[in-house]
């Protein structure tokens, strides 16, 4: 916001000069609040990442062992242990969040279309709100649909006993899996995106349309290069809400994705390492969240936070930064 | 249905109707109130008929828009739809490469044929790649001024092309539309900060890279300054001569300017059509003769 025009003196009455003083102060006290935020969660993080160094992105032990060990460190007041190696958790994180991302974006993009463009009058009137409903369910209602259906499925119905001896001794496969959490969180968050892309695509310009079509280009093409194309702002920032929302879930994720902190091996070949449980980083803050009184503990899942804030924040710019080489030929949404 | 019976003639205090009409210098006499411009160009020696349209009634709903009116369409000549506002004259045009189709409740009867094919048993796109059509409002795709051009030689081809390859199509285009001089260096800037007129010749360029036989004008200078104006109708004048040019417009100085034929639509129905010299310059209908004096409209 240019601070010339908040204090720029002369022309507008007393009135508006309060409305925009109050509103720009509004402006400054979110600003103030989001970088206090960012500085707490990173200073009280602080003192895991200074014991573990760079080693604490990477792997190595147990991470159900190392948080133990954190845990009773703090609670017979000896030495704190800090040793902690998170591997298996942004790896977790990883998957079940990139591939629900992508999963959801492409069908979502074409649901979108077909809702904006193809289906008729009294589908579409049918399904808008059915897609706002889906995107306001809370999230446990999922998680619970996915422990009670999902999970058994996968785990009575896809996976074979001998897939499941091939990795007994390291693993169990109950079910509870990346694919679960994949697949529900897709659900999740499909609906968000349908959502933010039917916008943007019924904001593209319909001149812009007609002249494709007058030219003697098929609809489907135009809308793909004019209407997808234009709406680009549009789906991206939808991906960032969806992919915001996907990387802060927890309670669901920590039931449907086994609450096991394993790195799935893609070694173990293509079905199986899918089927490998896991646990996200947000699912660990909300497993651990009873042992903030252990304070190595506390600072640990303070690091957890901080890592996802640090993610979130870099998730928006990202966004921004990709959305700006459109601005340049006009395409605005 | 009846049409309705025109509304009075309105007269501007101080505004004299000539008694008798002002003579042009070549013998014809102009309607009255109505001071004849020069005229862009000379028609073309040879005139192809391309399209017919055979007692064309369209309605949206239950509202009839346009009323069983046939008339022919001629490479070689431009052909001028005049009325006032809501007359069907834009619809008759939209039905010309069924692009009334896209709005709901739109129906259509009666044939229109291109080169003796009706166009209703023909492929949509493949009817809307022949008969092109302009926009009142200038509207370039948010892409560089090049892609604009290439979008649709892109489109057209089943692989997509280099740049090189389409480059010689996209200035010939642009060159038609009198652009390339003024766009040489600027090819890659984004046509949206075009200035109007200029935006408005990219859209003709664009509907001209499809390389088609008839080409659709609705109302193209209406919002544009004189200059582009200008510009734009000696662009028509030239290419008449390769396609044929249907142009509605509000502006009866501006159908004088670039029409050979003009039909006169009022209420839906074609109330005449005729050589632009003879429109404005003894209409048959007493219709006709208001609205060029401007009594109504």
């Amino acid at each position: 916001m240019d601070e010339d025009d908040l204090l720029e003196p002369d022309r507008s009455t007393a009135q508006d000069r309060r409305a925009e003083l109050s509103l720009g102060a509004l402006v400054f006290a979110v600003l103030a609040l989001l970088l206090a935020m960012f500085a707490f969660v990173l200073h009280e993080g602080w003192p895991s990442f200074a014991h573990n160094g760079l080693g604490w992105f990477g792997g190595g032990g147990s991470v159900d062992q190392q948080i133990q060990a954190i845990f009773t460190s703090g609670d017979l007041k000896t030495t704190p242990v800090y040793t902690f190696h998170a591997w298996p958790l942004i790896w977790g994180t990883i998957l079940i969040t990139a591939g629900a991302v992508v999963i959801a974006f492409v069908s979502s993009l074409f649901v979108a279309v077909f809702l904006v463009e193809f289906s008729p009058e009294w589908l579409r009137r049918m399904l808008d709100p059915v897609v706002r409903l889906l995107a306001s369910v809370p999230s446990i209602v999922y998680g619970l649909a996915g422990v009670l259906v999902i999970v058994p499925l996968i785990g009575n119905h896809l996976i074979t006993e001998t897939e499941k001896a091939s990795v007994t001794p390291a693993i169990q496969l109950s079910g509870a899996s990346v694919l679960a959490a994949v697949l529900i969180l897709t659900v999740m968050i499909a609906p968000i995106m349908i959502a933010v892309f039917a916008d943007g695509l019924r904001a593209v310009p319909r001149g812009w349309l007609e002249g494709s079509l007058a030219l003697g280009i098929n609809p489907w093409r135009t809308f793909w290069k004019v209407g997808v194309r234009t709406a680009r702002p549009a789906l991206i920032a939808g991906t960032v809400l969806a992919t915001a929302r996907a990387l802060g879930e927890a309670i669901m994720l920590s039931l449907v994705s086994g609450g096991v902190p394993f790195a799935p091996n893609p070694a173990d070949g293509f079905p199986i390492f899918l089927f490998e449980p896991t646990q996200t980083l947000a699912a660990t803050i909300i497993r651990n969240g009873d042992q903030l009184d252990s304070p190595p503990m506390k600072h640990t899942l303070y690091a957890i936070a901080a890592v996802l804030l640090f993610s979130a924040a870099m998730l928006s710019l990202i966004g921004w930064a990709a959305k700006q080489p459109m601005r340049r030929y006009g395409v605005v949404a | 249905m009846e049409l309705r019976k025109p509304p009075p003639v309105r007269r501007l205090t101080g505004y004299e109707v000539p008694s008798s009409p002002p003579s042009n210098g070549n013998g014809l006499h102009a309607a009255a109130g109505f001071r004849l411009p020069a005229r862009l160009g000379a028609p073309s020696m040879v005139a192809i008929d391309r399209m017919q349209v055979e007692e064309l009634s369209v309605s949206y709903g239950h509202k009839p828009a346009v009323q069983s009116v046939s008339l022919p369409i001629r490479q070689g000549e431009v052909l001028a739809l005049i009325g006032p506002s809501g007359c069907g004259k834009t619809t008759l045009l939209r039905s010309l490469n069924r692009l009334t189709e896209l709005t709901r409740g739109a129906s259509l009867r009666g044939r229109i044929t291109l080169d003796d094919v009706d166009v209703a048993h023909m492929d949509a796109t493949a009817l809307r790649r022949r008969v092109t059509m302009v926009f009142q409002q200038p509207n370039p795709f948010p892409m560089s001024v090049f892609d604009n051009v290439a979008y649709v030689l892109r489109e057209q081809a089943s692989r997509r092309p280099r740049r090189a390859a389409v480059q010689g199509a996209v200035h010939e285009a642009l060159a038609r539309a009198g652009l390339l001089d003024e766009m040489a260096g600027s090819l890659d800037h984004p046509a949206l900060r075009l200035s109007g007129g200029q935006q408005q010749r990219l859209c003709i360029a664009r509907a001209l890279a499809a390389n088609p036989q008839v080409l659709l004008l609705d109302e193209p200078c209406s919002a544009l300054d004189p200059v582009s104006t200008r510009l734009i109708e000696e662009l028509i004048a030239k290419l008449r001569e390769d396609v044929a040019v249907v142009i509605v417009t509000h502006n009866l100085q501006q159908a004088y300017r670039v029409a050979d034929y003009v039909a006169f639509m009022y209420l839906g129905e074609l109330v005449e059509y005729g050589s632009a010299h003879k429109m404005f310059g003894s209409p048959r209908e007493q219709r006709t003769k208001e609205y060029i004096g401007g009594a109504f409209g």
